[in-house]
């Protein structure tokens, strides 16, 4: 919520937030440079550059990995919650760390030479057709391009200056990112000398992230097949039958699938019903996983407010979602699927004078 | 905990300070989960790194020597024998990823002082040329010996650049570092051959082509590949030059 850009505005759960994960990634570093080379068991020590390529290029794709698996786990429990609440700030150290792999790499293999480093690192490996010498650094390049553009364009400036669906399909060109930087890793690191560590962390790695994403998949499929009584229900000019007064918690909501992309959240709060669109205007985050807290919808993600009779966020912020029209008969509860323009007033449906 | 928000569940709002109990002991056991954890994957993944090698340079061990230069199809500095040591003849580059063609052209089969760093790994020298002046002060009278054939040879490794492998740099061989070595031939390293079976005693050979002369862009495609190529092999004086045919190069993995 927001009515004016600012570069960060700290308080403590951020600086929490910020400290743990500089905290990490700084031990990962020290480890990975400082501490473990006293276990290695070499001849002569791996040089210098090669070995801090090497610790930032590993830190960035664990880093990566956990990214990706914060969205789901904060499906799958709702304890993981506030992890997704500065994924961004996640996102630009990863960028930023694996920005410094790559200036390892070119300052180390392709420097020293006659030929520029930049134009070496395009012309110096051109083996496309083939598989083993593949040159993995354009994947590698590709990525950190990806990386990039999603840590500059991640303050919520570029989110209202682009519009959330925009924004939003940018933002979900990160699975191409790390899709990439498992080949460059595939391609690369992974066809050298058998390293069974590092080729179980990278396989843990895709396991994970698929595994995570493949069981999210399934609860929304199974939930969305609880919600076919929606579709499939009664109608009644138009209404569909959105489920049982009981099926939802007060302060709480019920999530109803009309299609795929078109769910609606129908909150209980002070024996009172309001329906709103399920999709935050921030970044279209899942509000009916939300709570109603000092009389406003509160979007799990990132605490934006909605009013609930009208779906404006209190003043003075101006973001406004959809609302629709909701009529009780018994306890089922019935709902118009025709959402209403953003902002628009609809009187909540009083439980207790329901007919 | 799942997906369905309840009345009772601890609802987290980032920007408010208040953080619910049960939440905040939950983000603390996973804080110190994810850094110990990111401590324990560096300890794991650094310390079990593949050995780089013995090789590296000598810097302790400045080379000065005079001798011939040749171009046997890289250049090559053979050094006379002396007392009890025996002729030797080294590889040669320049500075970073730079080869010597220019001085050794200029210097051709004249006496020369040549001053320069060794990189060393094992039996394979390379030396890191500094300063190559003409002397009248060489070995006079010195005939360097012509190569020695020593057969046909199917032989099984890598082709790496010469000086990366001889350790320049610690890992220097291996796909991670195939563009390396591919931007130091074209610089004019001389490429080597890393046999993983020896012959007459040696696993590492100074490539050239099947008639002996400098390989070119056909090289790129099998570079830091585990390969197995036909060719013969000679030896001159200490050093093993493998002519290798491309033609027969076959990518065992």
């Amino acid at each position: 919520m927001s009515v004016q850009y600012m570069p960060v505005l700290w308080n403590r759960n951020k600086i929490f937030y910020d400290a743990v994960l500089l905290i990490a990634v700084g031990l990962y570093l020290f480890v990975f440079i400082r501490v473990a080379p006293a276990f290695e068991d070499v001849s002569k020590p791996i040089d210098g550059a090669i070995l801090r390529m090497r610790a930032f290029g590993s830190c960035a794709f664990l880093m990566l990995t956990i990214i990706l698996c914060i969205g789901p786990l904060a499906r799958l429990d709702r304890r993981f919650l506030p992890l997704l609440y500065n994924r961004r700030h996640f996102g630009v150290l990863t960028a930023g760390i694996a920005a410094v792999h790559a200036n390892y790499v070119l300052g180390w293999y392709f420097n020293f030479s006659p030929t520029d480093k930049y134009a070496a690192l395009l012309s110096s490996n051109t083996s496309y057709g083939q598989v083993l010498g593949f040159p993995f650094e354009s994947l590698g390049i590709a990525a950190l391009l990806i990386l990039f553009v999603l840590a500059a364009t991640s303050h919520d400036f570029w989110l209202s200056f682009l519009g959330a669906p925009i924004w939003k399909a940018l933002h979900m060109s990160i699975y191409a990112a790390y899709a990439f930087v498992v080949l460059h890793v595939a391609f690369g690191a992974l066809q050298g000398p058998a390293d069974p560590i590092f080729t179980g962390v990278v396989a843990a790695s895709v396991v994970l992230v698929c595994g995570l994403h493949f069981m999210t998949g399934r609860m929304e499929a199974a939930r969305e097949r609880g919600e076919e009584t929606a579709k499939a229900s009664l109608q009644e000019n138009g209404w569909v039958v959105a489920g049982d007064l009981d099926d939802i918690d007060e302060d709480c909501a019920k999530v109803v699938t009309l299609n795929e992309d078109e769910r609606v959240a129908i909150f209980k709060y002070d024996g009172k019903l309001s329906a709103i669109t399920n999709a935050c205007a921030h970044q279209n985050g899942p509000l009916g996983e939300g709570k109603v807290l000092w009389g406003c919808i509160t979007c799990p993600w990132h605490g934006y407010q909605y009013n609930l009779a009208d779906g404006r966020a209190p003043a003075p912020f101006t973001e406004k979602i959809s609302t629709y029209r909701l009529k009780l008969i018994g306890s089922t509860v019935l709902l118009d699927p025709n959402a209403l323009p953003p902002g628009t007033h609809v009187d909540p449906v009083e439980i207790g004078g329901a007919a | 905990m799942s997906w369905r928000q309840t009345k009772d569940a601890p609802f987290y709002v980032g920007y408010l300070n208040a953080v619910p109990k049960p939440l905040l002991v939950f983000l603390s056991i996973f804080a110190v989960c994810f850094a110990g954890g990111m401590g324990l994957a560096a300890l794991a993944l650094s310390s079990t790194q593949n050995d780089p090698g013995s090789g590296g340079f000598q810097w302790g061990n400045r080379f000065e020597q005079a001798g011939l230069l040749e171009l046997r199809p890289y250049p090559v500095f053979r050094v006379p024998a002396d007392g009890t040591t025996p002729a030797r003849t080294y590889m040669l580059s320049g500075q970073g990823k730079r080869g010597v063609f220019g001085p050794a052209k200029a210097n051709k089969e004249t006496p020369v002082n040549l001053r320069g760093v060794p990189v060393n790994r094992g039996d394979l020298t390379m030396i890191q040329v500094g300063k190559v002046e003409a002397t009248e002060d060489g070995p006079t009278g010195f005939q360097p010996s012509d190569p020695v054939p020593l057969g046909r040879w199917k032989l099984s490794g890598e082709i790496c650049d010469g000086k990366c492998y001889a350790g320049a740099m610690r890992p220097g061989r291996g796909l991670a570092h195939k563009a390396c070595a591919d931007l130091c031939l074209t610089g004019g390293i001389p490429p080597v051959f890393v046999s993983t079976g020896p012959v007459d005693g040696r696993t590492f050979f100074l490539m050239a082509d099947k008639n002996g002369n400098l390989l070119g862009d056909e090289i790129k495609d099998l570079l830091a590949l585990y390969i197995e190529v036909e060719g013969d092999v000679e030896r001159l004086d200490d050093l093993m030059v493998f002519k290798a045919d491309l033609a027969t190069a076959r990518i065992l993995k």
